[in-house]
């Protein structure tokens, strides 16, 4: 942690930046909140650990044009490699910071396994969550109680870090793809009962592609009223098509920073069908996305010789 | 069970093409139910939410006056969904009219004064409202000089045609009619609203300007208007936000606390320097 | 009215007895969050904690059909849509809740344009409140003219007091839900009564009282630039909130029939108040921030004379990035 503000102070009192983003303490237990730090002394604000979220990365374009550093775990930085890739920014412009990253909390887990009792207090030690509430303290592992993201993260290190802090954690604790395998054990009426259940519980408050990274479109194709493409209403065809599209155009470009899922106040997890697409990304194209940041988008090339007749 | 939200059907009667672009129509229309005339009393500077039916609902300036009785007319430029779906509609067609809504002009205040109508543009459609009440024979007595200066970019732009040489002919108003920039056929004033405006200086006694169009012509208007002496409680214009219901309710044509579609659209200018400066 | 009383043991034979000539909906734990949900003999209630959505989608739902039309561009009949009038009773409310609704109906009932859509489910609708003994981590009720047990908007407000509950009738609807239980002693009342006042003791208290007036010179401050700057710009806050009323209105056809249909909309995107001609009054997230605050704690109380804010905490538990609405009320009310 005190790496992590001497890096910072000393990027903004040399002049090197002008706008450092970084996560401070939240303001309720186990969270943290994004912080844009732009003086040298209020670096003694920033911290990281286990509840520290956020896909920094996802403000960068905002502030396109300004000398950017960003507190960035392997998700984090890996989107800041996409949008390089896509010419969101300009490489000479930003500063990965990256942090060692354990993997981060997931909140809806801990709540599952606390059966929804409200958490009150909390300490973080090291790989240990100490929680308590209303007559009742418990301590967990941290990896009893990660993010799903991060149980399957391949890239905890930051890629395209100018400055690495720490080491991170080694290597993923479960098979990347485990989940799209369960999902492809299911006959096409359960997958179909699955991914209905989750439409169901979307409220279209946009914050899944709000906090994503990869959705920064100047008008996203739902809001298009001329023509409109989607309706409004909680017709399940209406939000299936903006979840499936929402999918398909991040095809190759998501990171699995899992910011969707965590943005979600209804519990919707979509997760599985953006990593049945990085699985067939992968397994089409032998590409991943935010590894680095040169080379083309891998879906949105045009070759005068591509094998397939229909593209010509 | 009423419903707030049902409009009244109408019946498009005429359309007539007002500009060389095609791109703005004046509709004249007609209630299906001629009962609803009793619920549908307007005053000049009032709208109405406007349907398509499959379309959608826009909210309109009323631009004929309450003098003209048995119809309704609505000048409207071709920009969005709705009104693109009325531009491609035809006489004999079916329409939604819910309303009238919003304030008014502040015609009582206005009696025993002159009036000074400025407007720029398709900006005449709601001040046309008041100056056809203000002229019309039961009316006009009430009130003094009656000044209108009515520009457009080109002569091709000028809406009402008919109606402005009607105005010319009058000898109880003061007309001046401009555009920006003639063509080989105009033969009449060149020169921005504003600046002609200065040219015939009327007056602030006992006086209210009336002013409506584009916002960079309003925001030279006001200007001028001062510089002749017309105090904000003398100016009076109406404005335009993103609205939906109209009533109140959808929460999106505030400009600090005030709701366009309720409070407004007729604000003075004294008013509008106390409201936030975000329309 | 004197305050009844109910042994905890027999509240699902009160509910069964309502349920004979009502629906009843009551708070139930679904899906791993507290929501209501149709109440039925031998249903699990969740009384621990209010519910995660709020209160008003049951009047003014996310998405609505405002009327149906059939016909084509020479004739179209319009009608409008078939109101459910079953009887409701919703057991469990929290007294922020129907603390919101009491708001809601200063803008849906208004006198002059009376939302039909929105009265005819206020007027089947009965709300049996339930007293916060115990706020949660995010509750400041009491900061925006709130009370754990307040009653406002409530028919009946009932109080937990351990083994039975304090039963408040407050109008002539919640007289007719409970009349016919026992009344209660001065005992259960003080009882009742001391758990209000722990309650509101527990509840840290925020400035927002001096919100209305300072906001009105506050349009143009710095303070602006630093609140927005991490929001999303998503509607997580607006439509968990139990306040917030914007929506949309569109429609949706086929072609020779459909309806227009109202959905929940939020100032938080830009999109909102775009014109047609492409200018927008509001473009920046600062803008967006500034209208969503203002209209809570400055322009609703100029217009309807209270703060569009309950002290819920919905918004502070669903922010994705933390911004802490009581955060925000504390810094505007340290501004000098």
């Amino acid at each position: 942690m005190e790496e992590l503000r001497r890096v910072i102070r000393e990027m903004l009192a040399g002049g090197k930046v002008d706008l450092v983003i970084a996560y401070a303490k939240g303001s309720l237990p186990l969270r943290s909140t994004p912080v844009f730090i732009r003086n040298a002394e209020d670096a003694e604000c920033a911290v990281f650990d286990a509840t520290c979220e956020n896909n920094l990365s996802t403000y960068l374009p905002r502030y396109a044009g300004k000398r950017l550093a960003v507190v960035a775990k392997g998700c984090d930085a890996r989107s800041v490699q996409e949008y390089l890739r896509e010419r969101q920014l300009d490489p000479g412009n930003v500063v990965v910071i990256g942090v060692p990253c354990q993997g981060v909390i997931g909140r809806d887990r801990l709540s599952r396994r606390l059966s929804g009792k409200e958490i009150t207090g909390a300490e973080m030690d090291g790989d240990t969550v100490r929680v308590r509430g209303d007559g009742w303290e418990e301590t967990l592992q941290l990896f009893e109680v990660l993010h799903p993201s991060c149980e399957t993260c391949e890239v905890k290190e930051a890629p395209g870090a100018a400055i690495k802090l720490g080491e991170a954690a080694a290597a993923q604790v479960a098979e990347p793809f485990a989940l799209v395998d369960d999902m492809e054990r299911l006959t096409p009426d359960e997958r179909w009962a699955y991914f209905t259940a989750q439409f169901e519980k979307c409220i279209r408050c946009y914050a899944c592609r709000q906090a994503c990274p990869g959705c920064y479109c100047k008008e996203c194709f739902v809001d298009r009223s001329a023509p409109r493409w989607v309706g409004g209403t909680d017709d399940p065809s209406d939000t299936a098509i903006f979840h499936i599209i929402r999918a398909l155009h991040l095809a190759g470009r998501c990171v699995d920073c899992g910011a969707c899922v965590k943005a979600c106040p209804m519990g919707v997890d979509l997760r599985a069908l953006n990593k049945k697409l990085e699985r067939d990304v992968r397994e089409l194209f032998g590409f991943t996305a935010g590894l680095e940041h040169e080379g083309k988008q891998v879906l949105s090339t045009f070759r005068a010789d591509d094998p397939n007749d229909f593209i010509k | 069970m009423s419903n707030l939200y049902i409009p009244h059907k109408a019946r498009i009667k005429e359309i007539i093409t007002e500009t060389a672009a095609n791109d703005v129509k004046t509709f004249r229309v007609v209630f299906e139910d001629e009962s609803v005339w009793d619920s549908f009393q307007y005053r000049p500077g009032q709208f109405a939410e406007l349907s398509v039916f499959g379309v959608g609902e826009a909210p309109i300036s009323i631009t004929s006056s309450p003098t003209q009785k048995g119809y309704l007319e609505f000048s409207i430029k071709k920009a969005g969904e709705v009104t693109t779906a009325l531009h491609y509609s035809a006489p004999g067609e079916l329409i939604g009219v819910r309303g009238p809504y919003g304030n008014h002009f502040p015609v009582e205040i206005m009696e025993g004064k002159h009036l000074v109508f400025i407007a720029g543009g398709i900006g005449l459609a709601p001040l046309r409202s008041l100056i056809t009440y203000v002229l019309d024979d039961e009316h006009r007595g009430k009130f003094r000089d009656v000044t209108i200066i009515y520009g457009a970019r080109s002569p091709g732009d000028l809406v009402f045609k008919w109606e402005l040489e009607k105005w010319e002919k009058r000898e109880d108003i003061r007309f001046y009619l401009t555009v920006d920039r003639g063509d080989e056929t105009w033969t009449g004033r060149e020169g921005f609203v504003p600046a002609v405006l200065m040219e015939v200086g009327p007056s602030p006694e006992n006086t209210i300007a009336i002013t409506c169009g584009p916002p960079i012509m309003i925001k030279f208007v006001l200007q001028n208007l001062e510089k002749l002496g017309f105090s904000p409680s003398q100016i009076v214009t109406t404005l335009e936000m993103r609205m939906k219901c109209g009533v109140g309710k959808c929460g999106r044509c505030n400009i600090g606390p005030r709701y366009v579609c309720k409070d407004g659209p007729v604000f003075t200018y004294e008013q509008l320097r106390q409201m936030p400066q975000e329309y | 009215m004197a305050v009844k009383i109910l042994q905890k043991k027999d509240l699902p034979c009160l509910l069964g007895k309502w349920s004979q000539s009502a629906r009843v909906l009551a708070p139930a734990r679904q899906d791993e969050m507290t929501n209501l949900a149709p109440w039925e003999p031998g249903a699990e209630l969740d009384l621990g904690r209010n519910t995660w959505k709020p209160l008003k989608e049951l009047f003014f739902p996310r998405s609505e059909r405002m009327f149906a039309y059939t016909g084509d561009r020479m004739n179209a009949e319009l009608s409008p849509i078939d109101q459910d009038h079953e009887q409701t009773v919703v057991f469990g409310v929290r007294p922020c809740d129907a603390r919101s609704l009491a708001l809601l109906d200063r803008v849906f009932l208004d006198e002059r344009f009376t939302d039909d859509l929105y009265k005819a489910k206020r007027e089947r609708t009965v709300l049996v409140g339930l007293g916060c003994n115990k706020p949660l981590r995010s509750c400041f009720c009491t900061s925006v003219a709130g009370d754990p047990h307040g009653t406002e908007g409530l028919d009946v407000l009932f109080v937990d007091t351990g083994d039975e509950y304090a039963v408040y009738p407050l109008t002539g609807r919640g007289e007719a839900l409970v009349g016919e239980l026992p009344e209660g002693s001065g005992e259960v009342e003080a009882r009742a009564s001391a758990l209000a006042d722990l309650a509101r003791d527990m509840m840290p208290r925020y400035p927002a009282e001096v919100l209305p007036d300072k906001l009105t010179h506050m349009f143009e401050h710095e303070i602006w630039d630093r609140i927005h700057e991490k929001c999303l710009g998503c509607a997580a806050c607006a439509y968990l909130c139990p306040t917030c009323h914007c929506f949309d209105v569109t429609d949706e056809a086929k072609t020779t029939e459909g309806h227009r249909v109202r959905n929940w909309d939020s100032c938080m995107f830009p999109l909102f108040t775009l014109h047609t001609s492409g200018h927008n009054p509001r473009t920046s997230g600062k803008q967006r921030m500034r209208q969503r605050i203002m209209h809570k704690f400055n322009y609703f109380p100029v217009n309807s004379g209270a703060i569009a804010c309950v002290g819920c905490g919905r918004c502070v538990e669903v922010c994705p990035v933390n911004t802490d609405i009581r955060e925000v009320i504390s810094e505007i009310g340290e501004v000098k």
